[in-house]
């Protein structure tokens, strides 16, 4: 096999895995920073074992990423040796900083939350529940800042022998592409966020159990999970789709599948790559969207594939249905969040059980429409490690062989298998005993 | 800043780093691997894991910023080690993984029989981890085999080198007896009393193991370079008296001091031998990657100075104020 080939499928496999987790990170602990809140003002038993209950799930997660989150840090040095060499000096920057500044904030914050033992003010471990938020969003920030240099680098000059240098790091960390990108990635998290907090509830009230307490978790989970299905949507996947069209106008071809430059593009919502014959097949249109979608105009004109050599396309296939699957979904909670919303509203919603069967049913989906927006993003960047400036098959390691790299492929594999399975094991059964045991433990 | 000063500045920093992950994540694994000596029951051993829950994920953060900071500064001398030693980093990586796991988990386990699983894994698996380490920095004191690019030419079998394994052997005694004056300070009862004893008796097989790698690592560099590297040695035992000495006298936080400036002037010692490389050659030293060539731009390390004095501003501010507060010693419940 290709080196690069297995450093990049060993990558796509770590990486997805390691997502999973500052997902829930990010996305469950603005609930255990408001619940602990609340215990702490309110002094009630019921507020205290919802704390206690949503923190016990929040470490669990947490300790997945942490443990999934190390090897990450070090493939870019270990499989990536070449990029490392010519691209440090910039991408180690915000890698430095996500060290500095949120992994010890959240590192010190969280033991003290979890630091159960003889009474802490309760008032110390409301703020370090807010601290640990602070610092899960600054991590997400800081890497979401690394990868959109990749996608759209700037602030940089390039040295004799083609090192890249840093010039300006205010340009990388705050350029447009880093900005929305992660106020995109953030609302996917707490959309995911929104939707487990509801989906538990949902299980409790439909199992007739702890009822009270369910229907605390499917108001406030539904309101969370409703905004930022509304907000993923605009203004942030909005503003993702023009930055897109305007610095990658290749990917968003491959994105939306549009294999032929068109005036007035119509928008394929559904319809299946055939790159062969570059056409979708058995497409169902809407004419004139993707037009507006893209440039705000009806008429505009936009570059389809054949815009592009095609050394320069990215995995057509991949790219279109990572995308789809993301937008599909997208429009699928923007939906069922409204219903329930308005269920809520009305006061329906507790005898609508078919709704609450919904919501415990939507709760792996975030997981996956969130996966799905990233591949879109990464294999879409494909073949540039480092847009336009430097290939990806031009940043694996000279001296690693792909024997090793799928040596170590199988290795994660192993590790993740039984810590995928733990940690499955060790979050459900803490929803099947619920928040009316966490008080006892 | 003249160019000389600006790597010199970033060598410094790494260093800085790496001696703040070894003397604060080496406590936490050095605990792991003395738990079997100091901890017999199942509630003991909780009672350890207890000790060091809150602090080993803030300390492991320590080598992973000291990861990024020589990713940012020195880049060449990242991706030539990183990917040189290739599987010996992902031996670290399963390792460390493996020990989180371990750590964190065992707590959710009502089962004894898990309990025993979960800390044979941790202490196992911190015990290698240390070991592993030692030898990493053997290597880097002798020098590895790099072609013309400066990439990694060797084996396996070369890393094994005996001399890399005795200092291996050498980190295992130092930070086990690092973490027993930890516990000794953390825990309460007859644990502390234990590992009292283990760092008085560690001590001397420490001094054994700290003359022999000491003076081989002299005969091996023959024309030492600086002739104030003879000072550090001298303060080395020093603080190793001392550490036995609070020990023998029941001072476990000052013995814990002690052997955290035993490391400190150890790890200094290892910096001043290898300056100006980050990676020596082997056997001829100065076709090593050395600070000069692999120099930063100057924006890049003004950048990664900032962030790393911030950054250590702040926690100095935050992290005292949470661990006052989780202060005082664990209690074998
Ligand atoms: C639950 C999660 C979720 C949902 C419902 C959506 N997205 Fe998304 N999307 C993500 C989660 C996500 C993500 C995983 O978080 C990505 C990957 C990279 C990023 O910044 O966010 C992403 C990337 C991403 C990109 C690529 C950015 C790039 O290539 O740099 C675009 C164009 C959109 N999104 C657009 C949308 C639109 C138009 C949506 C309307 C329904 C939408 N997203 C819903
Ligand atoms: C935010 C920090 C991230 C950085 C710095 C980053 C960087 C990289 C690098 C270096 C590669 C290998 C080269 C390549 O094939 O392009 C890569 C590939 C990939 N990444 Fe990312 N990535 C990040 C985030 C993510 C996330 C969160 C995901 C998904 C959950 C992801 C999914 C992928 C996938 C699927 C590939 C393989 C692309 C292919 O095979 O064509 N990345 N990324
Ligand atoms: C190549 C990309 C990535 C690298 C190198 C990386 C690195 C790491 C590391 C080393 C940790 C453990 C920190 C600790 O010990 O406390 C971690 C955890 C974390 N990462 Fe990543 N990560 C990557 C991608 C991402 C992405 C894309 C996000 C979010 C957008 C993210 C968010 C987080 C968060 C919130 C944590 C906190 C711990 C947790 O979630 O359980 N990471 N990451």
């Amino acid at each position: 096999m290709d080196p690069v080939l297995a450093d990049r499928l060993q990558f796509a496999f770590t990486i997805m895995f390691h997502y999973l987790f500052p997902i829930g990170t990010m996305g469950l602990a603005p609930f255990v920073a408001a619940y602990t809140w609340k215990a702490a003002r309110r002094r009630d038993e019921e507020s205290a074992r919802i704390a206690a209950f949503w923190t016990k799930i929040f470490a669990i997660n947490f300790a997945a990423g942490v443990v999934s989150g190390i090897p990450m840090e070090f493939q870019f040095g270990t499989n990536w040796a070449a990029f490392s060499r010519s691209t440090g000096s910039v991408v180690g920057q915000p890698l430095a900083m996500e060290g500095l500044f949120a992994f010890f904030l959240e590192s010190v914050f969280l033991g003290a939350l979890l630091y159960r033992r003889r009474g802490l003010p309760s008032m110390f471990v409301a703020w370090a529940g807010v601290m640990v938020c602070v610092g899960a969003w600054l991590s997400g920030f800081f890497i979401v800042a690394t990868n959109a240099w990749m996608q759209h680098p700037v602030g940089y000059r390039i040295a004799a022998g083609g090192t890249i240098l840093l010039e300006n790091i205010w340009l990388v960390l705050f350029s447009p592409f880093s900005y929305w990108q992660f106020a995109h990635a953030l609302c996917g998290a707490l959309l995911a966020g929104g939707f487990i907090v509801a989906g538990v509830g949902a299980y409790y009230l439909l199992s007739r159990r702890d009822e009270t307490i369910g229907r605390r978790f499917v108001r406030a989970g539904t309101i969370v999970a409703f905004a930022f299905a509304l907000i993923a949507i605009f203004p942030t996947g909005d503003r993702n789709g023009r930055i897109v069209t305007q610095y990658q106008p290749v990917k968003l071809a491959a994105e939306e599948g549009l294999f032929t430059t068109e005036r007035e593009a119509p928008l394929a919502i559904i319809g299946m790559p055939d790159v062969a014959r570059r056409r979708l097949i058995d497409p169902i249109f809407v004419p004139d969207i993707l037009s507006f979608l893209s440039y705000g105009n009806y008429k505009a004109n936009v570059n389809g594939l054949d815009a592009y050599a095609r050394e320069l396309w990215p995995p057509v296939e991949l790219t279109y249905y990572a995308y789809h699957i993301m937008v599909g979904l997208g429009t699928i909670f923007a939906a069922a969040a409204t219903i329930a919303v308005a269920l809520l509203a009305f006061g329906r919603l507790w005898s609508a059980r078919w709704m609450l069967w919904i919501l415990m049913l939507l709760m792996p989906f975030p997981f996956i429409a969130n996966e799905a927006g990233w591949v879109a993003t990464e294999v879409g960047r494909q073949p540039w490690i480092v847009y336009g400036l430097m290939k990806t098959a031009a940043g694996g390691s000279p001296t690693v062989s792909s024997g090793e790299t799928i040596f170590t492929l199988i290795g994660f594999a192993g590790m993740y298998f039984l810590l995928g399975v733990l940690f499955l094991y060790l979050v459900l059964r803490e929803i099947g005993r619920g928040p009316s045991w966490s008080e006892a433990a | 800043m003249e160019r000389g000063g600006v790597s010199i500045a970033g060598f410094i920093a790494i260093a800085f780093m790496l001696t703040m992950y070894v003397l604060l994540d080496g406590y936490d694994l050095g605990v792991a691997a003395v738990a079997p000596l100091i901890a017999r029951s199942d509630r003991e051993r909780a009672a350890t894991m207890a000790g060091i829950g809150p602090f080993w994920n803030g300390n492991e953060v320590w080598l992973i910023a000291a990861a990024a900071a020589l990713f940012a500064l020195f880049p060449t001398a990242y991706a030539s080690s990183f990917s040189g030693f290739y599987l010996p980093f992902m031996v670290v990586l399963w390792l460390l993984m493996f020990r989180g796991i371990a750590l964190e988990l065992r707590g959710h386990f009502p089962s004894e029989v898990w309990h025993q699983f979960w800390d044979a894994a941790f202490s196992g698996s911190s015990a290698l981890l240390i070991f592993v380490f030692g030898v990493a920095l053997g290597n880097l004191l002798r020098g590895v085999p790099l072609d013309a690019a400066g990439y990694f030419q060797g084996t396996f079998a070369f890393l094994l080198n005996p001399y890399a394994l005795l200092v291996g052997l050498f980190a295992l005694a130092t930070l086990g007896v690092h973490g027993a004056a930890f516990a000794a300070m953390r825990i309460e009862g007859e644990i502390a009393a234990r590992a009292l004893r283990v760092v008085a008796r560690g001590s001397w097989l420490v001094l054994i193991l700290y003359l022999t790698v000491t003076a081989l690592t002299l005969w091996m560099n023959a024309p030492l370079r600086a002739s104030w590297l003879f000072a550090i040695p001298a303060l080395s035992l020093i603080a190793l008296a001392a550490t036995w000495r609070s020990a023998r006298v029941g001072r476990a936080r000052e013995a814990f001091i002690m052997s955290s400036c035993f490391i400190a002037t150890l790890l200094a010692a290892s910096a001043g031998t290898i300056f100006p490389y980050l990676l020596p050659a082997f056997p001829a030293r100065n076709r090593g990657i050395s600070i000069f060539a692999a120099a930063p731009s100057e924006t890049a390390l003004a950048c990664a100075l900032s962030v790393t004095l911030i950054g250590i501003a702040g926690i100095a501010i935050y992290a005292p104020i949470v661990w006052r507060r989780m202060a005082g010693k664990v209690r074998v419940e």
